[in-house]
């Protein structure tokens, strides 16, 4: 319809500009539209007869437009656009190969529609005018002659690199146009910005057919699993995991993660529309230390289509340290004792306290060493710096010196350790930390006033954060745990903290009878590291008010305490940008190394140490990077799919720094099984960004002429009139016939 | 019962972190010697308050001045975490008393009993304790113990007598001659139940104050007090 109305297609209006082929400047041509509206509104003014209120408006306004149409169509109006000239230019048809290819959408496969697109008609017409260039492409393209070479059996496809890789094999060529035949499923997660940017600049149009269906009639899939890449043993781990479905919506599914065969968690959730992103959380135990490959995984529906892809696979280190956390407490009181207590339960965990027992006396606890810090606090960053985490009880602020307290703040900032401020008579603003320069590390703005420990009970609530909170999660299922708070008993006392600073995350607020809810546990995070308030010293009564067995108090100190210390850095931390390499074998080793200061170490010897899936073990050195001191990187190859153990060691001298183990996995041709549905969007993006066209497979038998319009390869340069377009006369007719049918139903012909 | 009564002080009701909690608990058949009333506040309430201002003085326990008295039908007891109790060479258990002992105990609790003397008040001490823990062994205290060390060195210890050294001069009372520091631990090597046999330190502070009752008697007694709140506070 659009080419018997313009003449022309669609694509010759989008890529060609307008062009005026009178002799005389285009101000006359507004001159004259001007002058003949005057000459007619005096005209229209002067016979108007029975016309009246806006009736002369409207005739005077046809007749004008009449007029105008007809002098642009004098100063000859015409199209000027570039054209590739035949059997000069290269046309590079590149067809997906990948195991996508094959999928049938209930009718043949995408790789068979594709084939008898390209065969019935489309490389016939292309060649009739151009030189046709045939290629198949998986993760690299490979230059065929006929479509029964099509396969749909390569494990991946990456629609970037492979046009990368044909645009620099022809850049000796004239080429003038791709075109693209995939269903868009890239296993590399889309293109990237300099591939089209190098594109773009050739100005090489990239054609895309897109095949597939857009979404499955009845699938769950897994798009995503978030994991830490590493873990203190027995820690609580939380996978949060995203996920569609399409054709199951309000159905139970059963989420569940494995490790090896064994099932650590499982949770049946309610699924959501059609569509719609899903994400929910899966709690379970890291368990002992090592490496492992956890399985999360969606129990396959009945009759879902695609049930490779319920089911991804993530690293998790789980590493054998036991961080170590210093305890200061300014007075002996019960919430030490039970704080103490829930550490010592905990096997991945060292707690190291100074207790003020008196004046002048300090009681050493969970020191291996009896002689460290046997002076008291540190002053030194290589003695504070040997703790992951700080725990600074009822302790008032000028007990520690400048010094010291310069040192609590380089701790968090620099070091990247957590430091958690209790509750107490002596503690934030009753110990006059507002006052301090640890003000700034607090996660909350204090009272400015004291007095505001109460020794008085008080219940405690979950905020909407802290019901989502690791440190919080005293049951599995969020709902039951939620429960399970209102159950706890009240505290015995609290503090008023303030307010949380703006980024800080309240996870707990204390409740007291008669007094408005105020923030009763606060984190926030701080430089390289974070801090938390903990305003109260009265969860002992958890401990003491519940029975012997219930170890609620137990989980929630040691997962407040393991938030303090899993994220502090080693003096060597080791790791890569993916741990799941998809069909890739190159994978880039980082490193960071600091002295016992944790200041960067630019002259450390770093190696790595590998150890592949079948046993063999290889060592690579990893060289500074020259623009941040302290980093150290390296190139490396895996070449076998399985699972890479490397062991990154720093040194100096004969001295050793530190170690890290980083995990990595090569999976080959399993992210083929997931976003199987055409990707239509990255193709139209595709087409879009380099000035080609999205086109279906039904409507590909327009591309052989469209494809002609382009500034690529060999070009010549054409100018289409547009005067004789039939869309003119039919807009003369109408303008005229407006005016006759108006001027009927007036009464005044 | 109360050998000589005080007044009461002013800050007697301040909310605090630690208060001396006694143990009110029944004598039943064992009450003869003490009536109706029972053993249990013996030396009471000025031992505990004179021992409290000890506790003040040479800590920074945040205390009160007076004590607290709790008693095993109520869950009140699981408000105070320290606890002591004193003649349980007369105490008799309920059941129901002995049940929830053993809980105050496992939760995280801390239990001194202290002057009661002889292998007769021994086995009525048993006769109890045996119902709370049936099957935890009662063993001497070693001496590097922590118990002994958590602020004061405590590894010579002598015999703490009761005012009865005053009128007879013996420092043992029945034919406990030898005085013992007994405990009973958890599964973690904690001490949870602290058994002062053969000595009297509740005395020992409520005679504090009075030239005749010797000085080196009421030095242990408070050190050895204080070590067991402190230990009681940090393990």
């Amino acid at each position: 319809m659009f080419e018997f109305l313009f003449k022309y297609p669609g694509a010759v209006f989008q890529k060609g500009h307008l062009v005026l082929l009178a002799p005389w400047p285009l101000w006359t041509f507004a001159l004259g539209v001007i002058a003949a509206g005057a000459l007619l509104l005096w005209h229209v003014r002067r016979h108007r007869g029975l016309l009246t209120g806006a009736r002369p408006t409207v005739i005077w306004l046809l007749e004008t437009a009449m007029v105008a149409l007809l002098l642009f169509l004098l100063w000859h109006p015409a199209i000027s656009i570039a054209t590739l000239r035949p059997q000069q230019n290269v046309v590079a048809v590149m067809v997906d190969d990948s195991r996508s290819m094959a999928i049938r959408d209930g009718s043949p496969t995408r790789s068979a529609q594709a084939a008898t697109v390209l065969d019935h008609n489309l490389l016939a017409a292309l060649g009739e005018k151009f030189q046709v260039r045939l290629y198949r492409f998986g993760k690299d393209p490979e230059r065929i002659q006929k479509t029964a070479q099509l396969t749909a059996a390569e494990p991946a496809s990456r629609i970037g690199d492979s046009l990368d890789q044909v645009l620099a094999e022809s850049s000796t060529l004239p080429l003038g146009a791709v075109v693209l035949l995939s269903d868009g499923a890239d296993n590399s997660g889309g293109i990237d910005l300099d591939t089209i940017s190098q594109i773009r600049r050739r100005h090489i149009p990239v054609h895309t057919i897109g095949f597939g269906r857009e979404k499955p009639e009845k699938d769950v899939e897994i798009s995503d699993v978030v994991l830490p890449a590493h873990a203190l043993a027995d820690s609580r781990l939380s996978a949060l995991v995203t996920f569609r479905q399409y054709g199951y919506a309000g159905q139970k599914a059963l989420l569940g993660v494995r490790d090896g065969s064994k099932l650590l968690a499982s949770r049946e959730v309610q699924l959501k529309g059609d569509g719609a992103p899903q994400s929910e959380p899966l709690l379970f135990s890291a368990g002992m230390p090592g490496p492992k490959t956890l399985e999360v995984t969606i129990d396959p529906l009945p009759g879902e289509e695609n049930r490779g892809n319920n089911s991804l696979r993530r690293l998790v280190n789980v590493e054998s340290r036991k961080p170590r956390i210093l305890y200061i407490e300014g007075e002996p009181r019960w919430e030490f004792k039970f704080i103490r207590r829930a550490a010592e339960d905990d096997r991945s965990l060292q707690l190291a306290s100074m207790l003020r027992t008196t004046q002048n006396k300090i009681y050493r606890q969970g020191f291996t060493d009896p002689h460290e810090l046997e002076d008291g606090f540190p002053n030194k960053p290589e003695e504070l710096f040997a703790f992951d985490g700080l725990v600074i009880g009822s302790v008032e602020a000028n007990y520690f010196t400048q010094t010291q307290q310069d040192l609590i703040r380089d701790f968090a900032d620099r070091r990247g350790g957590g430091v958690l401020f209790l509750g107490g008579r002596f503690a934030l603003a009753d110990g006059g930390y507002q006052h301090s320069p640890l003000a700034e590390l607090l996660p909350v703005t204090l009272p400015a006033s004291t007095s505001t420990f109460h020794r008085d009970f008080a219940g405690q609530e979950l905020t909407a954060q802290g019901r989502a909170s690791l440190i919080c999660r005293l049951l599995e299922d969020p709902e039951r745990n939620a429960v399970r708070w209102t159950k706890m008993p009240q505290l015995a006392n609290y503090n008023e903290a303030g307010e949380p600073k703006p980024g800080a995350v309240e996870l707990l607020d204390v409740v007291p009878s008669g007094r408005r809810r105020m923030p009763l546990l606060v984190t926030e995070n701080y430089g390289h590291g974070r801090t938390v308030v903990f305003a109260t010293s009265g969860s002992w009564r958890w401990r003491m008010w519940q029975d012997h067995t219930d170890t609620t108090h137990a989980t929630f100190w040691q997962q407040l305490m393991r938030y303090l210390v899993s994220d502090s850095p080693t003096q060597v931390t080791g790791s890569t940008a993916r741990t799941v390499l998809s069909d890739e074998t190159k994978v880039t080793l980082h490193a960071t190394v600091k002295d016992k200061a944790f200041k960067p170490v630019p002259n450390a010897v770093v190696e790595a140490h590998i150890v592949g899936p079948d046993g063999t073990s290889s060592t690579v050195e990893l060289t500074p990077q020259p623009l941040e001191e302290g980093a150290y990187t390296a190139g490396w190859s895996a070449d076998k799919p399985g699972s890479y153990v490397s062991e990154i060691v720093a040194g100096r001298g004969k001295d050793e720094i530190g170690r890290d183990v980083v995990i990595f996995r090569r999976e080959d041709g399993v992210a083929e099984n997931f976003h199987t549905s055409q990707n239509r969007e990255l193709l139209q993006k595709l087409a879009n960004e380099t000035g080609g066209r999205y086109y279906t497979a039904s409507d590909a038998g327009r591309l052989a002429d469209e494809i002609s319009y382009s500034e690529a390869g060999i070009t010549t340069r054409e100018t289409k009139d547009l005067w004789d377009m039939p869309v003119v006369f039919l807009l003369a007719l109408l303008l005229r016939g407006s005016e006759w049918i108006l001027r009927r139903r007036w009464g005044v012909v | 019962m109360e050998d000589d009564p005080v007044p009461v002080p002013p800050d007697a009701y301040e909310k605090t972190e630690w208060a001396f909690t006694r143990l009110k608990y029944p004598s039943g058949v064992h009450a003869s010697v003490f009536g109706q009333i029972g053993s249990w506040p013996t030396d009471y309430p000025k031992a505990d308050r004179q021992f409290v201002q000890g506790v003040r003085r040479l800590t920074r326990i945040h205390t009160r001045s007076s004590e607290q008295v709790v008693d095993l039908d109520s869950d009140e007891v699981f408000n105070w975490p320290w606890l002591y109790a004193v003649e349980v060479g007369h105490w008799s258990l309920t059941d129901a008393e002995c049940a929830k002992l053993r809980e105050y105990l496992l939760r995280g609790g801390f239990f001194m009993c202290d002057d009661f003397h002889g292998s007769g008040e021994w086995n009525v001490f048993l006769e109890s304790i045996k119902r709370v823990f049936p099957d935890r062994p009662i063993v001497e205290i070693d001496n590097q113990d922590p118990i002994f060390h958590v602020l004061y060195d405590l590894k010579d210890r002598v015999q703490v007598p009761g005012i009865q050294y005053w009128y007879t001069g013996r420092i043992w009372e029945k034919d406990g001659k030898t005085p013992h520091w007994r405990a009973i631990y958890d599964d973690e090597g904690r001490v949870i139940v602290a058994i002062c046999f053969n000595q009297d330190n509740g005395d020992a502070w409520e005679w504090a104050d009075h030239p005749r009752y010797p000085e080196r008697y009421t030095s242990q007694a408070y050190r050895m007090g204080i070590n067991y709140i402190l230990y009681a506070m940090t393990h």
